[in-house]
């Protein structure tokens, strides 16, 4: 967590900062040890996809959003109103220089991915050459083992760029956070048996995640979930793959598939050997929110859903 | 010719038939092994059981039947597909590196799945079989169209070149593609590599009319290609229309590469090598090497198959990457180790 004492560090300095009347100068110190200072607070933000959803939900609108994907098909900007944002990207690793330098940004903020060392959009859109740099400073949390941690770091940073967190809508997404993960604990509690697989289904292998490699699941298993760790994941870290003669190979009480895109439950389905793992001969098969939540809101709605599976799902299945 | 040719053909015929049935056991064999290795170890008795007693609840039967019987079988008659694909094309353009991706079937298969999965967010396996068969046949037609152009037809060397035209063209319009979407690019990533894994009866079905159609018309072809092999002079004094000869062995190799591109992706190496092989074996009549490669090829696919099932447990390779890691070395050895029968 040394990140957040940074940032904390970074909002005492705002803070005490922000009292001169004019002229409010505004500072961030991110994970990888850069401070970026402005004699303002920014108000024409570039943000990355995930960066717009965590900051959105808050009240801090960005003027521009560069995208991993075609914004349609973007998880993490679902539900979210977009209107009036310029998108400059919609592709990983490409962003429309000539559009942002139109927005005239004060800043970007995106995420740092301490594993790859790389700010969200990869080298090519906010390594140290790109063009990006050149219109505006990049910043902002870091991607670490917890999405409750980097929802509470937009927090702070949307705090410390004028965001009231007092608002009513704001407010009401957190304590419908708090309430879905108090039902997700209690459900977790009641079936002390229960284990759970997260996956990812391909025509060619299943992947079984490693739990250590998604922060959504880490904050599952603080909150008492047991979900399976495979044995040999891959060389980042993230999955095991499994030939789907090998399918069955872990039996878990409910196994959970990547939500990112539809068609990888289709996938699934579709596999002869898919119904060898008992969960989902049984249909215990629920929704992971792979890798993209970023506000208290999707969180919510996310929890209800693994709630409702997890007091669905049969502790004894498997054992 | 012809004279000269048949005593030489005459001496070695009861010998190579004899080779051709000792293909046809190694391929059994192949087969056989196919349905017993695998990234999951089943004893041998229960593949047995498994296929004469069929137990819907047991998941190793469920694996054998669902998995390692289409498997095997699309293996087979993918990889008989590319041994005749190029084998024929080599003969029709007299060319010994021609194959599949030399007269853009691969590069149009390819463009026109990578177009369903973008413009048409197509993601079912089945769909791209027949986008993969269309952009094949496209590819080919358009390839021997401008060929065509001119005086002397499509001659080897301008189906050579305009092939390879083609395919530089094709595959820099998949690579914008590739390049703006990576969501797309996940999903091709396994179609393009090839893979016999994840094909289940369903799409051999739909694929198997063309095969056995291509293959029947490719092997119907070994006479016209001994006479293109002469030359086209030759062939054109021994009364052969040489046009409708290549249109013909064209129109078998499309049909084969562009079915087996579509069951499999597009799987290199089989369709270059395999033919090489054969011709080293059985000399320059294409009334054997046709067969030989037919029987060659799935030996050389399933094989590899087969070893990328077990290289990796509990995951698994896919047969493309090793056809090209065992294809490859093979090639060079073939090359260096005598000189390559002149087409």
């Amino acid at each position: 967590m040394q990140h957040r004492t940074l940032l904390a560090a970074a909002m005492a300095a705002a803070v005490a900062l922000s009292s001169a009347a004019h002229a409010q100068s505004w500072s961030y110190t991110d994970d990888s040890g850069q401070t970026v200072t402005l004699d303002e607070v920014p108000t024409r933000i570039v943000a990355s996809a995930d960066a717009a959803a965590g900051l959105i939900p808050l009240g801090i609108r960005p003027v521009g959003i560069y995208a991993d994907s075609a914004v349609a098909d973007s998880k993490p900007l679902q539900g979210l109103d977009l209107a009036g944002i310029e998108i400059v990207g919609q592709a990983w690793g490409e962003i429309d220089i000539e559009k942002v330098a139109a927005l005239e940004p004060d800043i970007v903020i995106a995420e740092y991915w301490p594993l790859d060392d790389a700010w969200s959009g990869g080298p090519g859109v906010t390594g140290a050459e790109s063009p990006l740099r050149a219109l505006a400073p990049i910043t902002g949390p870091t991607v670490g083992d917890s999405i409750l941690a980097l929802v509470e770091d937009y927090e702070d940073l949307a705090t410390s760029l004028g965001a009231d967190l007092s608002e009513p809508q704001v407010a009401a997404d957190k304590a419908a956070f708090e309430e879905a993960r108090a039902a997700f604990e209690e459900a977790v509690a009641a079936k002390p048996g229960l284990t759970v697989l997260a996956v990812w289904a391909g025509a060619d292998a299943l992947y079984v995640a490693a739990p250590a490699g998604a922060s959504e699941l880490v904050d599952f298993e603080r909150w008492g979930l047991d979900i399976i760790t495979p044995e040999v994941a891959d060389d980042r870290g993230y999955f095991e793959t499994l030939s789907w003669e090998q399918a069955d190979k872990y039996q878990p009480d409910l196994i959970l598939v990547d939500n990112r895109s539809a068609t990888t439950l289709e996938t699934a389905l579709a596999q002869p050997t898919w119904t060898t793992i008992k969960a989902a001969q049984a249909g215990a098969v629920a929704e992971w929110p792979a890798y993209w939540l970023r506000n208290y809101g999707a969180y919510a709605g996310e929890l209800e859903k693994l709630t409702a599976a997890i007091s669905a799902a049969d502790e004894n299945l498997t054992d | 010719m012809e004279a000269s040719v048949r005593p030489t053909v005459m001496r070695y015929q009861a010998t190579l038939a004899l080779g051709l049935l000792g293909l046809a056991v190694i391929v059994a064999m192949v087969a056989f092994l196919s349905m017993t290795v695998g990234a999951r170890a089943i004893p041998l008795d229960m593949v047995w059981t498994a296929l004469t007693a069929f137990d819907p609840d047991s998941t190793d039967h469920r694996i054998i039947w669902d998995l390692r019987l289409p498997r095997t079988l699309i293996g087979l008659l993918v990889g008989a597909a590319l041994g005749l694909s190029g084998a024929v094309l080599q003969g029709a353009t007299r060319n010994p590196l021609a194959d599949t991706s030399i007269l853009g079937i691969h590069a149009g298969a390819a463009v026109f799945v990578v177009m369903g999965i973008t413009l048409f967010g197509i993601t079912q396996l089945s769909i791209y079989v027949w986008l993969a068969f269309a952009g094949a046949g496209v590819a080919m037609f358009v390839v021997y169209g401008i060929a065509s152009i001119g005086r002397e037809g499509a001659t080897p060397v301008k189906l050579a070149l305009v092939g390879a035209a083609m395919t530089a063209a094709l595959t820099s319009v998949v690579s914008a593609v590739l390049l703006m979407s990576p969501t797309t690019f996940d999903q091709l990533r396994f179609w393009q590599v090839g893979s016999l894994a994840g094909r289940d009866m369903a799409v051999l079905m739909q694929v198997l009319p063309f095969l056995l159609a291509g293959i029947v018309l490719a092997l119907a072809t070994a006479r016209m290609l001994d006479g293109l092999s002469l030359g086209e002079d030759v062939a054109r004094s021994l009364g052969q229309n040489v046009k409708i000869s290549r249109a013909i062995a064209g129109l078998a190799a499309v049909i084969l590469a562009g079915s087996a591109t579509a069951a499999a992706g597009p799987i290199a190496f089989v369709g270059l090598t395999v033919p090489h092989v054969a011709r080293a074996v059985t000399g320059p009549n294409y009334r054997w090497i046709l067969p030989y490669s037919m029987l060659l090829a799935p030996i050389l696919l399933l094989g590899a198959d087969i070893i990328g099932r077990v290289v990796a447990p509990p995951g698994e390779v896919q047969v493309g990457i090793v056809t090209a890691a065992i294809g490859a070395p093979f090639f060079i050895a073939l090359v260096r180790r005598r000189k390559l029968a002149t087409l």
